[in-house]
């Protein structure tokens, strides 16, 4: 269980909060604090006040695989190769056999085998989004954090991805998204609105309380 | 008013586009894959990338603009107040629209990437251009905001105004929509016919189709419209 108490940082309020393994996906306006609460999963940024314990661990002492929103400023080095295999280099791996079997078995799980000799500088911002997340994949993290990474995505590719990350292994993935066919397919789904989570719980339970705004899914509507 | 390709094809290291067509005056979706060349398209019709072949040309359009994929692209100012003036627009009417008061002081690069785009956005329709390039307009919005844009591009009343996008639910009124597939530009023509043709096609509307009520168009309001027609 990731457990939140009492967590006061920047324009987040939280009292209580308990994440269950599995997809939770985040949904909410601009501004809301949804990127703010997934900085403070990664351990990215520490909370002014309260506590956040993943499977009783501090988010800087569990294995953490992140996206940031910002599709350039997720990228460290000019080559996609290189890209895909720093965590594993950071990590000490040292055996050039084992980094490159698990890069190319990574990007093939991804459908980018195709873009490994590639520059990043020539990739397109969907492109660069999928090198992002075969970077965070790479390692096999604990928990799987996705700043709108399907903003960039077309329809098809998200829902070839979606696939990738319920494969992933990775024990709790959180992940902020404006799409709500996305947010649908989730095992738990919060509502952030100026730095509170308002509704929290299945999609089928929080969409109840959104029934006639724009976050409502259209597919729903009858 | 109207920017015509006539075979124009963009060729880099591992992709190419030809692209031919007539986008007269309204609003144009352009659909396609990522990677197939959305934006590199945006950058030929803006002059902004080289033609290896064919030509691109524009009549009665004195004004043009882009608007890049990621805001943070255009940044010019220090704070949110800079960034307006830059756009030789005034803040203090920007900051209310785009609900940032108070923050005019700010580094545009402490915004959200949300307010981010609604504060680019907000300066690009500060002003009329005859040709509006938008790609991926919709990325970083919540949906209230898409929404809104939405009525905004809806509302403008003259001009090209071209999107660039994979957003496939939240969308505006358009008059013709294109595809890129397999390296090239389609014509799928003006909605609802454009549905026959068009492989990108949002699955509401597929949806919709398929039980016999195809919307007029791809808006919010057109699917309601059409989804009432299942309630009645």
């Amino acid at each position: 269980m990731i457990t939140i108490e009492f967590l006061r940082h920047r324009n987040l309020a939280i009292d209580a909060l308990t994440i269950k393994p599995g997809i939770t996906s985040i949904i909410g306006a601009n501004g809301s604090g949804k990127t703010t609460f997934l900085k403070i999963c990664a351990g990215i940024e520490l909370p002014d006040r309260g506590t956040i314990r993943i499977d009783n661990l501090a988010p800087r002492e569990t294995e953490i695989g992140w996206v940031n929103e910002f599709p350039d400023r997720n990228i460290l080095f000019a080559n996609v190769i290189d890209e895909i295999a720093s965590p594993l280099r950071f990590h000490r791996i040292t055996s050039c056999n084992k980094i490159d079997t698990d890069i190319r078995a990574c990007a093939e799980s991804i459908n980018i085998s195709h873009l490994l000799n590639r520059a990043v500088r020539e990739l397109s911002g969907g492109e660069k989004v999928l090198v992002s997340l075969a970077a965070a994949l790479v390692h096999r993290p604990t928990v799987l954090l996705l700043d709108e990474y399907d903003s960039h995505l077309d329809a098809l590719l998200a829902a070839q991805i979606n696939q990738v990350i319920r494969a992933s292994g990775a024990r709790y993935v959180i992940r902020c998204t404006q799409q709500m066919d996305t947010a649908m397919q989730s095992n738990q789904l919060l509502f952030f609105d100026s730095g509170r989570v308002t509704h929290a719980g299945t999609p089928e339970h929080v969409f109840s309380f959104l029934k006639g705004t724009a976050y409502y899914p259209f597919l729903w509507m009858r | 008013m109207k920017i015509s390709l006539n075979r124009a094809y963009a060729v880099r290291d591992h992709w190419s586009l030809l692209a031919s067509g007539t986008f007269n005056q309204g609003v144009h979706l352009v659909s396609g894959d990522v990677g197939s060349g959305k934006s590199t398209l945006a950058l030929m019709m803006a002059e902004l990338f080289p033609l290896s072949s064919g030509r691109i040309e524009k009549a009665e359009i004195t004004s043009c603009m882009l608007s890049l994929q990621f805001p943070e692209l255009h940044l010019t100012g220090r704070s949110v107040a800079e960034e307006c003036t830059s756009w030789g627009i005034s803040a203090d009417d920007i900051v209310v629209a785009t609900g940032l008061t108070g923050r005019k002081d700010a580094s545009p690069f402490s915004l959200s990437r949300g307010e981010l785009k609604r504060l680019h956005l907000a300066c690009i329709f500060a002003k009329d251009y005859d040709l509006l390039l938008l790609d991926e307009p919709f990325s970083s919005l919540d949906c209230q905001e898409k929404t809104k844009l939405c009525t905004t591009i809806e509302q403008k009343s003259r001009g090209i105004t071209v999107i660039f996008t994979h957003e496939q639910n939240i969308l505006p009124r358009v008059s013709r929509i294109w595809e890129i597939l397999d390296g090239k530009l389609i014509d799928c023509g003006r909605p609802p016919d454009a549905f026959l043709h068009w492989c990108h096609v949002p699955p509401s509307v597929k949806r919709l189709t398929a039980l016999g009520l195809r919307p007029d168009n791809i808006s919010m309001e057109d699917l309601q419209e059409a989804a009432c027609r299942i309630q009645g």
